[in-house]
């Protein structure tokens, strides 16, 4: 619960202005606030020599890797350690045209669709899920709460597995689609963007795209950019929606619950349709409680990286820019480009939170 | 309530078959992972959908419980490793994170905006960023396959300071005020007064503590290769990715990946209210 | 204490692997690790037995680890500071263990080091230096249901010897569910047929050739037969591998290395095939070949009593153990006889060796290989010439 754990900004503000709420009387300030020193230091030096000593340094050491070309194997301060190469890591990554530019650009791509898809699909679940559940003339609410939220509780690895047995060829999804009479595709190993099977229904082929989708971006055709998440990428977004729909459901449900202690009775009173009552005073009161969701979502689903290394290793079209980058390290032994890796994806995440505040702000007012 | 209106009974059924249904989606796959781990490996190939398993066998099970063996696989060794490693994290996060949390949220201390703001400074560094760094740090102090390895870099985290802190500020200031004119050392008075109070935060962080060790993965992949000292998410993840996972047998994945849950899951049916209150009041997992 | 070792070394028959390396001692007393990565029980056990009785002849102690993903683990050993004194060397980790100078270069302290298959010397010398004495090795062949063959109105014994045959064959045995030929989408595969075209992944200065017309030759074949519809990958017939597709009948035939021969026993024992050479190609017989090398860390404070070990366990009566339990050809050429006496219906597999293609050992080739593989699967919508070309270009970058 490290990062994840995100504060809003609001929150952060209130917080970082917060007074501590203790303040002595004149006389005595001097001497509590020797005292308070001490201990002020002692409380807090145990969590903070973790912090920086597990946090700080290695972020700054990683920073340092990235500029350099290292296998692993050798001691960091060694003379046959860490060589420094400047920025050849970086431009491998973002302009050398070669397996590694194309590698992460790959994954910065699929990553790209499995956010545009879970993040507006988690948050329109959750938030039915939560008024559903608010209902107050259905009974056994509690229960399909808990039902709810449960997969959120378990682990990411014991899921995934599950899902590797649901989404096999001929497992279980694909048997309930047979049903209905559709043969289900073989999920995990198919690596053909949805967009383009869609279109094949309609006669187009998706190996020959028109000339203007031949073209390249970042060492990729736009016609691969526009593919869409492929089938085996859309596995991870049913998982990770399953997954988190309920937590999320449940910060909708202590919104709705404000909402209906504070102003519902007063609507009812005015004869509003409930529809009315939910589009002109839930949806504007959820509005915070949906930015945080959306911020939360999107933070989250640039850092998939438990279930990719389920269900990814075999399959590109999966692999997220978490998962090239642990595997540049460890399985290839390029810790320099692994670590340039990860820091523009801490950059890209950055820039994109930045620009969700910037573009749907918490309040309107 | 001031008026009750009674719903229209078309919009109540439409209502609970939403929820029926949706309460399937959620628990179907675990009814389905539950079964499935009392299949033959041919009956769950062949009948994945199936809830009854046809024959009845506890194959599986024997080899998830240790008894008969697999070779390099040992869960129970695992399971224990696991709840070791979860149990020792839980006690020092709640400890070290509301002795922090207390000093940042309470003391006056030289430096306390600095350290306030660098705890928030590394809430906000995504998990995947360290995952080369801290390696790299455990390697060079020689923590490498080591249980204090495991261990020590996440025994504090700044998620639990913060939420901590929030609920060390809704103390009211008298009670400390009363304590310390009684003489007491501000150790004295964190103890045995501010912390009975907020009970509810300690447990919320316990809870959450709990669950993100026990679940802990990316951390513990590249702390340590030793088998011996691997956690069951680790374990499960060789289990399937690593050369023993040719052929895959999915009684027994299912089986394992049920051992990983079932712990938790007591735990969550105990203290469902905590967990439910603990999402709340401290943001999500991701 | 130097007297107590030499007495020991008398006293056991086996010492230095037959006394020629008694210069190097046998380090009495030495507590060795080893690293396996195990394909199953049967392996384990097979090591475990070795490095019991070694020990015990030599006064030595070996505790073998079982690795379940040996690539991570030594990576992370090694990267970690604490590798373990012996190992499974993979081609992949060869480069980069070697030129680091991780790597003790044992290849020519062991017992007879010229007595290996020159490929397999070739694959562990990195300038000039052989690292590591081969542990033993895999070659491709073409594995046939025989009951399937019959079925499909085959004479046995007719077996595909050439391009042409093996295309027709594959037609009249694909038929319902079973598909004529199943082949792991992955050049450690489909690299037999660029070989029987003529074709190579390096040439002899070390340069890559990938995008060779002998290669593309190769390919285009994989891909006629593929579009076709009588060559068809696992994951297309919903199996892992060619075992797999082969033993569970959905495959009539199949081209995998020897594992597949104790996969078989095991899994699925009612089966039967034969094995038979890869057929021919344009440019004559070609198949692959799979290897892994006893290393040894260069941190090893044990590396005598390592070397001692390794000529204990390639000795012929050794690597015929393991030929038994694991399904793997002995390293040495003076096992040659021994084998094909103890294991006549794996001929075909060690006949193969002297037209067997060894991997590339290039660092950061397996993140080539691996995208190249990626595409494999969609060769019928592909061109091979382009996928080889890309292939090129992307091995021609590294190291770079």
């Amino acid at each position: 619960m490290t990062a994840s754990q995100l504060p809003t900004r609001g929150e952060v503000r209130s917080a970082v202005t917060d007074k501590p709420e203790t303040v002595p009387s004149r006389g005595r300030r001097k001497a509590v606030r020797g005292t308070q020193g001490r201990a002020g230091w002692l409380f807090v030096s145990p969590a903070l020599v973790i912090l920086v000593l597990f946090l700080v340094i290695p972020i700054l050491l990683a920073l340092y890797i990235s500029f350099t070309r290292w296998t692993g194997f050798t001691t960091l301060f060694a003379s046959n350690g860490p060589k420094w190469v400047g920025l050849s890591n970086y431009r491998q990554l973002l302009t050398t045209n070669g397996l590694t530019r194309l590698t992460f650009a790959t994954a910065v791509r699929n990553n790209f669709w499995f956010v545009v898809f879970t993040v507006p699909l988690q948050t329109a679940l959750s938030l039915g899920l939560a008024v559903l559940v608010n209902d107050r003339f259905l009974k056994g609410k509690s229960f399909f709460r808990t039902a709810f939220y449960f997969p959120s509780v378990t682990g990411s690895i014991a899921i995934s597995l599950v899902f590797l047995f649901l989404f096999q060829g001929n497992g279980a999804i694909n048997k309930i689609l047979s049903t209905f009479g559709i043969t289900g595709p073989n999920w995990l190993i198919s690596t053909n963007g949805v967009f383009w099977n869609i279109l094949s229904v309609f006669g187009v082929n998706p190996n020959n795209p028109p000339g203007w989708a031949t073209h390249t971006f970042w060492g990729i055709r736009w016609w691969d950019w526009l593919a869409g998440p492929s089938v085996g990428m859309c596995v991870v977004i049913i998982l990770i929606v399953w997954t988190t729909s309920g937590t999320y459901m449940l910060m909708f449900l202590a919104a709705l619950q404000n909402v209906s202690e504070e102003v519902e009775e007063a609507t009812l009173i005015d004869g509003a349709t409930s529809w009315q009552r939910f589009r002109l005073v839930t949806v504007p009161m959820l509005r915070p409680t949906v930015v945080l969701v959306l911020t939360l979502g999107m933070m989250g689903t640039w850092q998939v990286f438990d279930q990719i290394t389920i269900f990814g290793p075999n399959n590109p079209s999966i692999a997220t820019p978490a998962y090239q980058s642990y595997a540049q390290s460890f399985n290839n032994f390029s810790f320099g480009i692994g670590a340039a890796m990860a820091f523009l994806l801490f950059l890209l995440i950055v820039v994109l939170t930045y620009l969700q505040r910037k573009l749907i702000p918490e309040d309107i007012t | 309530m001031t008026v009750v209106r009674q719903t229209p009974l078309p919009r109540r059924v439409s209502g609970y078959v939403l929820l029926i249904i949706f309460a399937i989606i959620f628990i179907g796959p675990f009814l389905i992972q539950l079964a499935t781990s009392f299949k033959t490996p041919d009956d769950a190939a062949s009948n994945p959908l199936s809830l009854i398993p046809n024959p009845f066998s506890v194959e599986a099970w024997k080899q998830v419980l240790g008894i008969t063996g697999i070779a390099n696989v040992d869960f129970p060794r695992w399971l224990g490793n696991t709840a070791f490693i979860a149990i020792v994290l839980t006690v020092g996060r709640v400890f070290l994170d509301s002795l922090a949390a207390y000093a940042l949220a309470r003391l006056q201390f030289p430096g306390r905006k600095l350290v306030f703001l660098l705890v928030i400074g590394t809430l906000a560094v995504p998990n995947v960023v360290l995952l080369i760094p801290r390696f790299l740090v455990i390697k060079e102090l020689g923590l490498y396959n080591s249980y204090g390895g495991m261990i020590l870099p996440i025994i504090a985290d700044a998620g639990g300071i913060f939420i901590m802190r929030q609920f060390f500020l809704q103390v009211p200031v008298a009670l400390e005020e009363a304590a310390r004119i009684d003489g007491a050392s501000t150790f004295r008075t964190y103890w045995s007064v501010v912390l009975p109070v907020v009970r509810p935060g300690l447990l919320t962080l316990t809870i959450l503590s709990f669950q993100s060790s026990w679940n802990e993965f990316s951390f513990f992949l590249v702390a340590n290769s030793d088998p011996n000292k691997y956690t069951l998410p680790v374990g499960l993840h060789q289990l399937t990715t690593g050369s023993l996972g040719s052929t895959p047998n999915f009684p027994l994945n299912m089986g394992a990946a049920l051992l990983a849950t079932i712990p938790l899951a007591i735990i969550f049916f105990i203290f469902q209210r905590h967990f439910t209150g603990g999402q709340l009041s401290g943001g999500v997992k991701g | 204490m130097a007297a107590i070792a030499a007495a020991t070394c008398l006293v056991a028959a086996a010492c230095g692997g037959g006394g020629s390396s008694g210069a190097l001692g046998s380090g009495t007393g030495a507590n060795l690790q080893l690293m396996i990565a195990s394909s199953g029980p049967a392996e384990t056990e097979a090591v475990q037995a070795a490095a019991a009785t070694w020990g015990k002849e030599t006064g030595n102690h070996v505790t073998v680890i079982p690795a379940s993903d040996i690539s991570q683990q030594l990576t992370q050993a090694f990267a970690g500071g604490s590798p373990p004194d012996m190992f499974y060397g993979s081609p992949a980790q060869f480069d980069v263990l070697a030129s680091s100078g991780l790597l003790a270069a044992t290849g020519g302290k062991v017992r007879d080091p010229t007595d290996f298959y020159p490929p397999l010397i070739k694959a562990f010398t990195l300038n000039n230096t052989f690292y590591c004495a081969p542990k033993d090795f895999s070659t491709l062949a073409l594995e046939i249901n025989t009951d399937l063959w019959q079925k499909a109105g085959l004479k046995m014994g007719d077996w595909p010897t050439t391009w042409a045959q093996l295309q027709t064959d594959a037609k009249k045995l694909t038929s319902g569910n079973v598909v004529g030929l199943v082949v792991q989408d992955t050049l450690d595969r489909v690299g037999a047929f660029m070989k029987q075209a003529g074709g190579s992944y390096q040439n002899a200065e070390g340069k890559f050739t990938f995008d060779s017309p002998q290669n593309i030759k190769g390919l285009e074949f994989v891909q006629t037969l593929a579009k076709e519809g009588v060559l068809k990958f696992p994951k297309q017939v919903n199996v892992g591998s060619g075992d797999e597709a082969l033993g569970k009948g959905v495959a009539a035939m199949v081209v995998e290395g020897n594992w597949i021969v104790g996969d078989l026993k095991t899994n699925y024992p009612k089966i039967h095939y034969v094995v038979v050479p890869l057929p021919k190609g344009p440019a004559g017989a070609g198949t692959l070949s799979f290897t892994n090398c006893w290393g040894v860390a260069a941190a090893s404070k044990h590396q005598a009593a390592a070397v001692s070990f390794v000529n204990y366990l390639t000795t012929t009566e050794q690597q015929l153990t393991f030929a038994g339990a694991v399904g793997v050809l002995p390293s040495r050429p003076s096992a040659r006889a021994a084998f094909i006496e103890k294991f006549p219906a794996q001929r075909a597999f060690i006949d193969q060796a002297d037209v067997a293609m060894p991997q590339v050992t290039t660092q950061g080739f397996a993140a080539v290989q691996a995208s190249f593989d990626a595409n494999i699967i969609n060769i019928t919508s592909l061109k091979p010439a382009q996928m080889l070309r890309q292939l090129q270009d992307f091995s021609n970058a590294l190291g770079s």
